[in-house]
């Protein structure tokens, strides 16, 4: 049971009440919300941005160079803020944002990073290895004030033979950003 | 000859790793169709090559 707070078509907002200590919030459509049952701040998802994108066309680099990841195609985009490789959310708060690589070269070493405002923010595992391909992966979690701030996805890429045979793979998805907001600011 | 490369004609002693992200000297290239450029140069040994070295 609980107690509910209901914004109807009718009579504006109604109320029942019981002792369960729950409370709800209803609107006149039908959408329910409980308040969940925390210490602190609640949070109720409503249109929470999220992400994920991923290349679509292999993309050949210079080696030693620390170049941004073109992320062609979106899986889904909740908010509509991704555009042109670059996550730029509408909601201020803490944002989960994971990124990965595939780099293809001779003797290979690999390493992505998340730039934050154009600028190296996290740098995800540094591999090496004597085969031609390498992944790297990098997690964070970082505050975006739902305004100017944005996130992208950029890879470092070097091997004993230079481009154009140095690239970043697209086959299976293997270069891909995306994210989610985890808490609001 | 690419950038790096270019670089390390002038410096012999650099290597690979002093362009990976955990090295001393950025090379960076923002796939906007203007190239790869130095986007930040903290070597504690080498100055930064001037744009005539580097022609």
């Amino acid at each position: 049971m609980a107690s509910v707070i209901t914004a109807t078509t009718t009579s504006g907002l109604t109320q029942s009440a019981d002792n369960s200590g729950v409370l709800q919030l209803a609107s006149g459509t039908g959408n329910l919300v409980t308040v969940p049952s925390v210490t602190g701040t609640a949070m109720v998802s409503g249109n929470m941005p999220a992400f994920s994108a991923y290349m679509d066309t292999n993309q050949t680099i210079t080696s030693g160079t620390t170049v941004k990841v073109t992320l062609g195609t979106e899986v889904f985009d909740t908010a509509n803020c991704f555009s042109s490789s670059r996550f730029t959310p509408n909601v201020a708060g803490y944002y989960q944002i994971n990124g990965k690589i595939r780099a293809s070269g001779t003797n290979c070493t690999a390493s992505v990073s998340i730039y934050k405002n154009g600028s190296q923010n996290i740098i995800g595992t540094y591999l090496s290895a004597t085969g031609a391909t390498v992944f790297s992966v990098v997690s964070t979690v970082l505050y975006l004030n739902g305004t100017t701030d944005y996130v992208e996805l950029y890879g470092y890429a070097d091997a004993t033979v230079g481009s154009p045979t140095l690239q970043f793979i697209a086959v299976g998805n293997t270069c891909e950003m995306n994210g989610c907001l985890v808490r609001g600011a | 000859m690419t950038l790096p490369e270019k670089i390390k004609s002038i410096y012999s002693e650099l290597t690979n790793l002093d362009f990976s992200p955990i090295g001393t000297i950025l090379i960076q290239n923002d796939s906007d169709g203007k190239g790869d450029y130095i986007k930040n140069w903290s070597h504690p040994d080498f100055p930064q090559p001037t744009d005539e070295e580097l022609a």
